[in-house]
């Protein structure tokens, strides 16, 4: 069938299965690999994207039912002017180790600040909840997220951290 | 951390971070090639049987379908996917590509490639497999029982090792403590799944993606396998979503090249959560009992510990497993005596093999969970009976003969009850009512390589490019905890130049030079060490260069912050990026350095960690309220790095202890069957974890750094079983301690009927 579909702010229109599931669509379909398949079952979040404004495991649901709303995935996130505050809190906290869950925290870390844009710890560990992560214990991803809700939206962009910090 | 270093120790990203961030790293999962067909497994959903007919009529017939594979058009020989060079010892080969006799459930007994992965899916649920079933053994108590009934020639007990040192003597009013504790088989749970990705060439080679831990193994497996020369077959590490052991075994590898060389076209076989848990590997379910004679005053006088593995329905490295478990008490206490004897036991359940830490946790969980025991009989505390007899720096492990070098254990465990306020919550009453507080306690041990075993030795070349920036030639396999950062960091220290100015990257056989892996404890500190040497070699290179550049005699030139100078003179000296560019103009057109560095010592490294937590004696629900973890490291190269992976680990040994396990019911089935069946630790349920280092340059590792990522787990588990025991007045040792089991605890009367 056809579908118009809005991804990371591009129309594209396709030509897919009813049943084809958003996960396959954007990572076979449209290349967009950023979305990573961990478990196929909703639990680990690494396919984790946003639709609407909404954290949404892709493995979970139809392409179809993305229609005519607005997805955005990993790819989507930095923009001309450089990384997303997230991703760079995310590699200057250490909160990057295998990187497997990393783009799906990202998502919904991302789809926390934007209801809740200074959550308390608390509130960041349940939006989390449905990412697993096996490298980390969560310590670094919870830092960065964090970190991010601090920061003033409209701060300065810095280079990633690639010089040692004395942390 | 020692003042005068200018990078080591510092914090740095993972190598490859903002590749992950942005979506942008090209995982083996993600690995898309011309042409490429697709493989999907056909699992054995018996537990032992013969596979007496096989109709695939069906499935072939489906548009799309290639070939389907199965013992009936694939070759018996027999492979050890464990192995990681060819005259390793330890390596049974009893695995075949697809099994007539299937021996668990989860067995390959087919396979079919297909040009897309729904038809690969929908043709397997075609193929119709007819099996005589054979009664199962899914116990290592059956499978040693049942001697009539082998589930490979080799018998069911299929290796058995024992250690003995010392002397026994024993003081006339000793006492003398018995336990067992049992471990559960659990699964990595590395997020991305198990993938293998072959392109067949018209050479006659191969190349292969492999997400393993060691590419010249995986090669030597395959090439052997198919009977091609080294040289034609190309291993590339592809990067991979974690892994914990669970990929350091070629478990795809042989099967995915072999269907590729078949079809002429490349060939991915990437399994799905369920294949990972019941098809790949897990840690080895173990039962330790441990006889403890001590003095009334606590001292240990004689340790007797038999060890059964059950290593599942292949033998996999549960051999090697077995004799490492018999090699981790004797690096943490002093005693006069000491007995071990480890037997690995073939079940027909799923197949056991490496996971971090190679057997330390799971005999550290006994031995730990065992000295709560024996405090608790002499009415000592549990720091205080472990600080009689742990290891002082420098002793000797009798069982290895190898010094234990400058390990901490000692001093780990005094800063940690220090920091961790011991004394004072130890002695707090737990309280009697529904929610009760204890605090734990556990040492841990482990090695720095595989010094002892093989020639432990790395090779790498460094060299200079034309504008003064540096490229590492290494087989580095990165899984994750940031070990090609540990490579540039400890370089760049060496070089006095900024880590960004130096590029590393992954294996691949075809242009890196021999390395084992990741694996064993050995990265940091004999890889790490070879990157040092390396880097030293190439600065001698840089101040040869620039001495004929200078028209100085080298004792004359000292090198800093990316220049070579003349002593005394600051006006005069040479960048490294003057040197690289002049130097390719006159008499040395590469300024590069290769060196082998051979290891010629193995210490300890030591973790010392404590537990709270709160026991919910309604539900049997245990939190994990505080938990601090010392980490006897020897130097942190990447400081924020060494936390995460104190934190991590911790995560995954809270999992061991509390909710991890995959048994098997009566028809052999885990029922386990994804991540909503198996509790991996979220972040709701993970306390911030406290990271102490005890820091102490002594040992031969690059500026002293020692290993980090396997003994962070080790200690964990028995932490908190310790923890819960101590708020409960239990002594439960049958790990994980689930809800039902410490319910069952709290009301024995209840237990039975």
């Amino acid at each position: 069938m056809r579908l118009l579909l809005n991804v990371n702010g591009m129309e594209h229109e396709l030509d897919v299965r009813p049943t084809a599931r958003l996960i396959d669509v954007l990572r076979l379909q449209l290349g967009l690999t950023g979305v990573k398949e961990g478990c196929s079952e909703g639990e680990c979040g690494a396919c984790t994207v946003i639709v609407d404004d909404k954290a949404v495991n892709s493995c979970l649901v139809l392409a179809a039912q993305a229609r005519g709303k607005k997805v955005l995935t990993v790819e989507g996130l930095a923009g001309d002017d450089g990384l997303d505050l997230l991703q760079r809190m995310f590699i200057e906290h250490g909160a990057v180790q295998c990187g497997y869950c990393t783009p799906g925290m990202l998502m919904s870390a991302k789809a926390l600040l934007i209801v809740d844009p200074h959550p308390t710890e608390e509130a960041i560990r349940l939006a989390l909840a449905g990412n697993l992560c096996r490298c980390t214990g969560y310590t670094t991803i919870v830092a960065a997220v964090r970190a991010a809700s601090e920061q003033p939206a409209e701060s300065p962009s810095a280079p990633p951290a690639g010089e040692g910090s004395a942390a | 951390m020692t003042e005068d270093l200018q990078y080591v120790g510092r914090t740095y990203p993972v190598h490859d971070a903002a590749q992950k961030v942005t979506g942008e790293l090209v995982y083996g999962s993600d690995i898309h090639l011309p042409g490429m067909l697709y493989a999907k497994l056909l699992l054995s959903p018996i537990p032992h049987g013969m596979v007496t007919n096989i109709d695939s009529s069906a499935a072939e017939a489906l548009p799309g379908v290639v070939k389907v594979f199965s013992h009936l058009n694939t070759p018996a020989d027999v492979y050890c996917r464990a192995r990681l060079t060819p005259e390793q010892e330890l390596c049974p080969a009893d695995e075949t590509l697809f099994s007539e006799h299937v021996r668990f459930v989860g067995d390959r007994v087919a396979a079919v490639v297909a040009t897309t992965q729904a038809i690969a899916a929908a043709a397997v649920a075609l193929i119709e497999v007819e099996y005589a079933e054979l009664p199962a053994l899914l116990t290592t108590e059956e499978a040693q029982r049942r001697d009539d009934l082998p589930i490979h020639p080799a018998g069911n007990v299929f290796f058995e090792h024992e250690e003995e040192c010392g002397r026994r003597a024993q003081s006339a009013d000793a006492v003398v403590v018995s336990s067992t504790t049992t471990t559960p088989r659990i699964h990595h749970a590395a997020l991305e799944p198990h993938v293998c990705v072959v392109q067949p060439h018209s050479t006659g080679g191969l190349t292969v993606w492999s997400t393993s831990q060691g590419v010249y193994g995986a090669r030597t497996v395959v090439a052997d396998f198919l009977g091609l020369e080294y040289h034609r077959v190309r291993v590339i590490k592809a990067p991979m979503g974690g892994s914990f052991g669970g990929k350091t075994e070629f478990i795809l590898e042989p099967v995915t090249a072999y269907m590729a060389q078949k079809t002429r076209r490349p060939v991915k076989l990437l399994l799905d959560r369920e294949e990972c848990m019941i098809a790949t590997m897990c840690r080895p379910a173990t039962a330790s009992t441990i006889r403890t004679t001590c003095s009334p005053q606590g001292l240990l006088e004689d340790m007797e510990v038999a060890t059964v593995l059950d290593a599942g329905a292949y033998a996999s490295s549960t051999s090697d497993y077995a004799v490492h478990m018999c090699k981790k008490i004797t690096k943490l206490y002093r005693l006069p005596h000491y007995h071990h004897r480890a037997q690995a036991v073939y079940t027909n359940t799923p197949v056991a093999g490496a996971m971090r830490g190679w057997g330390a946790p799971e005999i550290i969980s006994a031995l730990e969970i065992h000295m709560d025991r024996v405090a608790g009989e002499l009415g000592m505390d549990p720091v205080d009976l472990r600080l009689r007899n742990l290891m002082h720096p420098f002793e000797v492990d009798p069982v290895t003969a190898m010094s234990i070098g400058d390990g901490r254990v000692r001093e780990c465990l005094e800063r940690g009850a220090a920091a961790f306020d011991w004394s004072a919550r130890r002695g707090r009453d737990p309280g009697r009512g529904r929610y009760r507080r204890g605090v734990g306690v556990a040492c841990g041990a482990h090695k720095n390589g595989m010094f002892g075993k093989f020639a432990e030795a790395s090779n790498m070349t460094l060299k200079m490019n034309e504008d003064g920036t540096f490229e590492l030639g290494a087989s580095l396999h990165e899984v994750g905890c940031g070990i090609v950062t540990v490579m540039k960091v400890i370089i760049a220290e060496v070089l006095g130049v900024s880590p960004d100015l130096v590029a590393a990257g992954e294996a691949d056989t075809s242009s890196t030079p021999f390395d084992y892996g990741t694996f064993g404890s050995r990265v940091t500190y004999v890889v790490g060490a070879c990157a040092k040497a390396t880097a030293e070699k190439l600065k001698e290179e840089i101040v040869t260069a620039a001495a004929d550049l200078l028209h100085e005699p080298r004792e004359r030139l000292t090198v800093e912050g990316g220049e070579v100078h003349v002593q005394d003179d600051g006006q005069r000296g040479v960048a490294f990026k003057d040197i690289a560019r002049l130097s390719h103009m006159r008499h040395s057109p590469a300024i590069t350095a290769s060196v082998t560095y051979y290891a010629t010592s193995n210490p300890a490294s030591y973790s010392v960690q404590f537990a709270e937590v709160e026991v919910d004696c309604a539900t049997g629900l245990v939190a994990v309220t505080d938990f601090l973890a010392v980490g006897d490291v020897g130097q942190a190269i990447n400081r924020g790095m060494v936390h995460a992976q104190f934190q991590g680990a911790v995560q995954m040994g809270i999992g061991y202890a509390l909710y991890e396990h995959m048994d098997v019911d009566e028809a052999g089935r885990s029922g386990i069957d994804g991540f909503k069946n198996y509790h991996v630790v979220n972040a709701p349920d993970m306390p911030d974890i406290q990271v102490l280092l005890v820091e102490h340059s002594g040992d031969d590792g690059p500026f002293g750094a020692k290993s980090v990522g396997e003994i962070a787990t080790v200690p964990t588990a028995a932490a908190v079983i310790n923890a819960v025991n101590h708020a409960l007045g239990t002594s439960l040792s049958d790990l994980p301690a689930t809800p039902e089991k410490i319910l069952a605890a709290l009301h024995p009367e209840e237990v039975g009927g």
